[in-house]
């Protein structure tokens, strides 16, 4: 249950909130239990009564203070539920909202060498199904199986109050089976299950991501029929393992309905001896089994929610191990940069865990000002080395200090935004005519220009309907605009053909005037303008 | 998307259309649910009547003893019967996912990957997952209650009527407002729910975006901006949800206030009643026994639909869905039969009739297309490949190269004209294709390659990667071709990763393959591979297509194609 602790944490940063929702829950509860029981005794008194009056025999009733409780509680019943259904939901999107933006917040603060590595499907259920599962604890289990305990108590109370101890200790017996059937069984009958749940859904959603983007290579192999038949089957083992979750939980929900009934069955036989006795009246004697049959209600939203406490806890330890990050780098001691350099990296070793080192004693720096090529194979650890400059990576020895830089990865990432936004992340605060003229740069003004939306054009999924050239070009100009006085870019032509990368290799030397740029590429002629080239053997 | 209200009926039709051949599991259901039902009043009867046999009549344990033993029979019976419901309808629902899922992929092939590539791969897999997932409610639940909401109070109903007919006016008095009410609030909720529903696919594509791109966004410093953009966005959506519930909860509320309204009016009439108050009616012939079943009876008679509101989200999360998928389903038109024809089977695809189509050559006829009607990428192209055929197609980025390859894998339709391929049409048979993001799955080498080509040697996998220069690396792993490969080039540098793609394409055998763009971004060994491995199927009699700006290639080719302005031409 540990892993639930962080999240919990979380959630109880609103006590007010959450002791509100409980308090409006309980008034629903209590005002549909107060409704029935009170309707018993009334009408049995009245019975009662009815053949006393019948009989010309003396008797009296209070017929006002019955009648007022009986339309209270209608009428509280009605209000406090709804009201407490939109208190606790508003609630639980509050949650939602503190566990996204909590999760987002963590993720940022670690670098990218210490975060798992997840892909894209592996995300898409961290963040929804996983954080879902999280926002509801609290009001699906939480606040439900508090409330029928804390009911449990109050109907034993009455039940000592109006009969003795020894049935409010029968009746507290039973509702306790019937508490832990509903709550601890469950759970235990279907962790296994659930928590296994998760883990194939998301390996199923991340089949059918890479399903998807592999479509084209699939289709062409005339295979995307096959393949999707095997995703059908895996879909179908998901639900089916839900399916046996789904009917356990309702045969364990059927069964703590009945050991509830089997109590209120109890109270009345056992009432019955203290009726005859006449330690207790008629409407009494049936208050309190009503009031038992009442109670169903409480006990009747706990199984299935407890049947899901096993997928919850899965979510919430997989959210942990990802966010956590995975290994503490020991830190290096600090290099002081002398005042005419924008980069000095002193004696690298660039490696990845559990291979060889790929570079080993590498040593660099740049004045400010100055264009440095590095060309590698692919495979060379240029990319590496790009992540160690920019501090992304921190190297498995030696050390690296720079000025605040500018990075142009290798992979092109643009964000499902308008341009605007997308080259905006480069400088927040350029003007529209900064941005044409860096458009203008990278050859893409006139593409967009013919565009109906100019500069608010949306890039779809991932870019995609712009061409791979085109992409790697408006990252390229996300850089050029930042103000960093340290430019790195790798690859920076991927994709772009030779006329076009020639025309933009001239502009970007005007427009680079000033800066320190360190360029990595497979060839020479993939570079930009260079003072001087690193080649990397292996 | 068409209008709301269109959609409805149509989302509905869907849904019933899914049913049909599942109609046995939801029978199975209602007979359950209607069993449990009948043991409630059952036992209600057993127990108003041993407070009335008890209290009034004074009876004694002995006498009482029997009705105990079959008031705990009912409620046996009950719980039986409601684990038995829960089963079948867990059941049901499974069938009608399945059948949901298979429409849905069926679309997707028939759409063609270009038409998908627009999509985010995981809008589509939400759909395919989690919106069929949300179908589950409305069919397990929702749909079976509805006839039970009908089956149980009638059967109450019928019974208070015999027992105190002006009891069973109120009842019926206040049944009928209940789905009106209901069927009024709920108009509502739907039409907020399919909002809803998109808003959260929305949120959860841009949520993605974030945090794939959260490396890029920790460079230019933007991370805590973008943590507040998705607070923003996050709060926007509790807002909208907010609004949604406010209605969707109305449609209970109104129901919780008729059932608790005529609870009590009962409550009252029966104890006014009971005290001979009333004098008119039938109330005189009221017992404790009647009067007390009355109000037992009460409860449950609401009960039914109490729980089909509470399903109620159930059935707005299943048109919701639904609709978002019908949109999906009604998005792309299936192409032109041409294109679409038996993509099932590869292997023996029918022949169209070759009359006009040569069987050795790869044609274009008068092909044009354009994506803007102002701009068309091609402009009346005709042109002839012969097979085996090196053809290297060149030009300004933008200029229709790929459109080029789109239009020979049948990804693409053209607006007029036909494109051929050995006589047969686009697309309907398999074939190599490496598109400009190379593709890779969680597994192994031995995975990677088996997807596409399943049967295919261990030797033959190693075969290929060895021809793609993968080689060293594949040594330089302890299981070799069964060790993992992780996914997006993570672990695998970009030409590396290219290059496993490539390679699926060398471990199958066909004849025509197409690539875009196959050296970009490879450094200079790479590219001596890539060569290499080109060079060896060409040799090999396979048709070769590629778009490139790359020296060695275009010199690799025996013929040339310039791609420019709407035009093929020889160079």
């Amino acid at each position: 249950m540990f892993e639930l602790k962080p999240w919990l944490k979380l959630i109880y940063r609103r006590p007010g909130r959450l002791f509100v929702g409980a308090l409006l829950m309980l008034a629903a509860l209590l005002s549909g239990l107060g409704l029935l029981a009170l309707s018993g005794w009334f009408i049995t008194e009245t019975a009662l009564v009815g053949i006393l009056l019948a009989a010309s025999l003396p008797a009296t009733i209070n017929l006002y203070v019955p009648g007022g409780g009986i339309r209270f509680f209608a009428v509280s019943r009605t209000v406090s539920r709804y009201v407490e259904r939109l208190y606790n939901h508003d609630t639980v999107l509050r949650l939602l909202t503190d566990i996204r933006v909590a999760l987002f917040r963590k993720l940022a603060a670690t670098g990218r060498g210490q975060r798992r590595e997840l892909t894209g499907a592996q995300w898409l259920s961290r963040l929804t199904s996983d954080v879902d599962a999280l926002d509801t604890v609290y009001l699906r289990l939480i606040a439900p199986a508090g409330l029928a305990a804390f009911v449990t108590l109050l109907v034993f109370g009455l039940a000592w109050l109006l009969f003795n101890i020894q049935i409010a200790v029968g009746i507290a017996l039973i509702l306790s089976a019937a508490f832990l059937l509903a709550t601890l069984v469950v759970y235990v009958r279907t962790v296994k299950t659930s928590s296994r749940q998760s883990d194939q859904q998301e390996a199923l959603l991340m089949a059918v991501v890479e399903h998807l983007e592999g479509f084209a290579e699939l289709t062409a192999a005339g295979r995307t029929g096959k393949h999707g038949a095997w995703l059908l089957r895996q879909a179908h083992q998901v639900s089916s393992e839900q399916v046996k979750a789904d009917s356990r939980t309702g045969w364990h929900q059927a069964g703590s309905l009945l050991l509830v009934n089997l109590a209120a069955v109890f109270a009345l036989w056992a009432g019955f001896e203290l009726f005859r006795s006449g330690i207790i009246s008629g409407p009494v004697l049936v208050l309190l089994p009503i009031a038992l049959l009442g109670l169903a209600e409480v006990y009747n939203m706990l199984p299935e929610a407890f049947s899901k406490l096993g997928a919850t806890q899965a979510s919430a330890a997989r959210l942990n191990r990802d966010c956590a990050a995975t290994r503490h780098q020991a830190e290096l001691e600090p290099i002081k940069l002398p005042a005419d350099t924008a980069l000095l990296a002193k004696d690298l070793t660039v490696k990845h865990p559990e291979h060889a080192p790929l570079l080993a004693h590498f040593n660099l720096q740049v004045k400010k000002g100055e264009r440095v090529g590095v060309l590698g194979h692919s495979g060379s650890g240029k990319s590496s080395l790009a992540d160690i400059f920019s501090g992304l990576l921190t190297p498995s020895s030696g050390g690296c200090t720079s000025l605040p830089c500018s990075y142009l990865t290798q992979k092109t990432v643009l964000f499902e935004d308008s341009l605007r936004a997308n080259l905006l992340l480069g400088a927040p605060t350029a003007s529209d005519a900064q941005l044409w003229r860096i458009l203008e740069l990278v050859d893409l003004a006139q593409r967009f220009l013919t565009e109906k939306d100019q500069l608010d054009t949306w890039l779809g999924n991932s870019g995609s309907r712009l061409s791979g050239g085109e992409a790697r070009r408006v990252a390229l100009a996300r850089v050029l605009l930042s103000p960093a006085s340290l430019l790195i870019l790798d690859e920076p032509f991927t994709g772009v053909d030779a006329a076009t990368r020639e025309k933009i290799i001239k502009q970007m030397d005007a427009w680079l005037e000033g800066k320190a740029v360190i360029s990595l590429a497979h060839g020479p002629d993939a570079l930009p303008g260079t003072d001087r080239v690193v080649q990397l053997t292996i | 998307m068409s209008s709301p209200a269109l959609d409805q009926r149509a989302v509905r039709r869907w849904l019933s259309g899914l049913t049909s051949g599942n109609r046995r599991w939801i029978q199975g259901t209602v007979a359950a649910g209607t069993l449990a039902g009948v043991a409630t009043i059952v036992q209600m009867v057993f127990l108003a009547h041993i407070v009335h046999l008890g209290v009034i009549e004074k009876a004694s344990a002995s006498v009482l003893a029997p009705f105990f033993v079959g008031l705990v029979l009912a409620i046996v019976v009950r719980a039986i019967a409601q684990g038995a419901q829960a089963h079948l309808a867990a059941q049901c629902s499974q069938q009608v996912r399945r059948t949901a899922r298979r429409q849905i992929h069926q679309h997707w092939r028939n759409s063609g990957p270009l038409e998908l590539g627009q999509i985010s791969a995981g809008s589509l897999a939400r759909e395919w997952i989690d919106h069929v997932d949300a179908l589950h409610g409305y069919f397990a639940r929702f749909l079976p209650q509805v006839a039970l909401s009908l089956v149980v109070p009638l059967l109450i109903l019928a019974l208070v009527f015999y027992l105190d007919w002006l009891a069973g006016i109120f009842l019926l008095l206040s049944a009928p407002l209940i789905p009106f009410f209901m069927a009024l609030v709920g108009m509502g909720a739907e039409k907020l729910n399919q909002q809803h529903f998109e808003t959260i696919s929305r949120l959860s594509g841009q949520f993605l975006d974030k945090v794939r791109g959260l490396t890029t966004l920790q460079l230019f410093g933007q991370t805590e901006s973008a943590a507040q953009v998705i607070e923003q966005r996050s709060d926007h959506y509790r807002k909208i949800t907010l609004k949604t519930l406010r209605v969707a909860f109305l449609s209970s509320a109104v129901l919780e206030f008729f059932a608790s309204v005529a609870i009590a009016v009962i409550a009252i009439y029966i104890g006014f009643g009971l005290l001979g108050y009333i004098t008119y009616g039938p109330s005189s012939d009221l017992t404790l026994f009647s009067g007390l079943l009355i109000l037992l009876l009460a409860p449950e008679f609401f009960q039914p639909l109490r729980t089909l509101s509470q399903h109620y989200h159930d059935r707005a999360a299943a048109l919701g869905a639904g609709a978002e998928i019908l949109a999906r389903l009604g998005e792309v038109e299936p192409p032109e039969p041409a294109a679409s024809a038996e993509i099932e089977d590869h292997d023996n695809a029918p022949m169209p009739p070759a009359s006009i189509a040569h069987a050795e050559t790869i044609e274009f006829r008068a092909v044009s297309l354009a994506f803007r009607s102002d701009h068309k990428v091609l402009n009346d192209v005709s042109l002839v490949i012969d097979k085996g055929d090196v053809i290297a197609l060149t030009g300004p980025s933008g200029g229709g190269k790929s459109t080029l390859l789109n239009l020979l894998a049948g990804f693409l339709t053209p607006n007029s004209g036909e494109v051929h391929l050995f006589g047969k049409p686009s697309g309907s048979f398999a074939f190599g294709w490496l598109g400009q993001s190379g593709f890779l799955v969680q597994g192994t080498w031995a995975d990677n390659l088996r997807l596409t080509s399943p049967s295919s040697s261990d030797v033959a996998i190693e075969t290929a990667l060895r021809n793609v220069g993968l080689g060293s690396l594949l040594d330089s792993r302890e299981d070799g071709i069964y060790s993992k490969v992780a996914e997006d080039g993570q672990g695998l540098s970009g030409g590396q990763a290219r290059r496993l793609s490539l390679a699926r394409i060398f471990v199958a055998n066909y004849d025509v393959i197409l690539l875009d763009e196959p050296t970009a971004g490879l450094d200079s060994d790479s590219e001596i591979f890539v060569l290499e491995a080109l060079h060896k199927l060409a040799l090999a009699g396979k048709t070769l297509i590629f778009s490139t700006h790359h020296q060695a290639l275009l010199a690799l080719a025996n013929r040339v194609l310039l791609v420019s302005a709407g035009e093929v031409n020889d160079v």
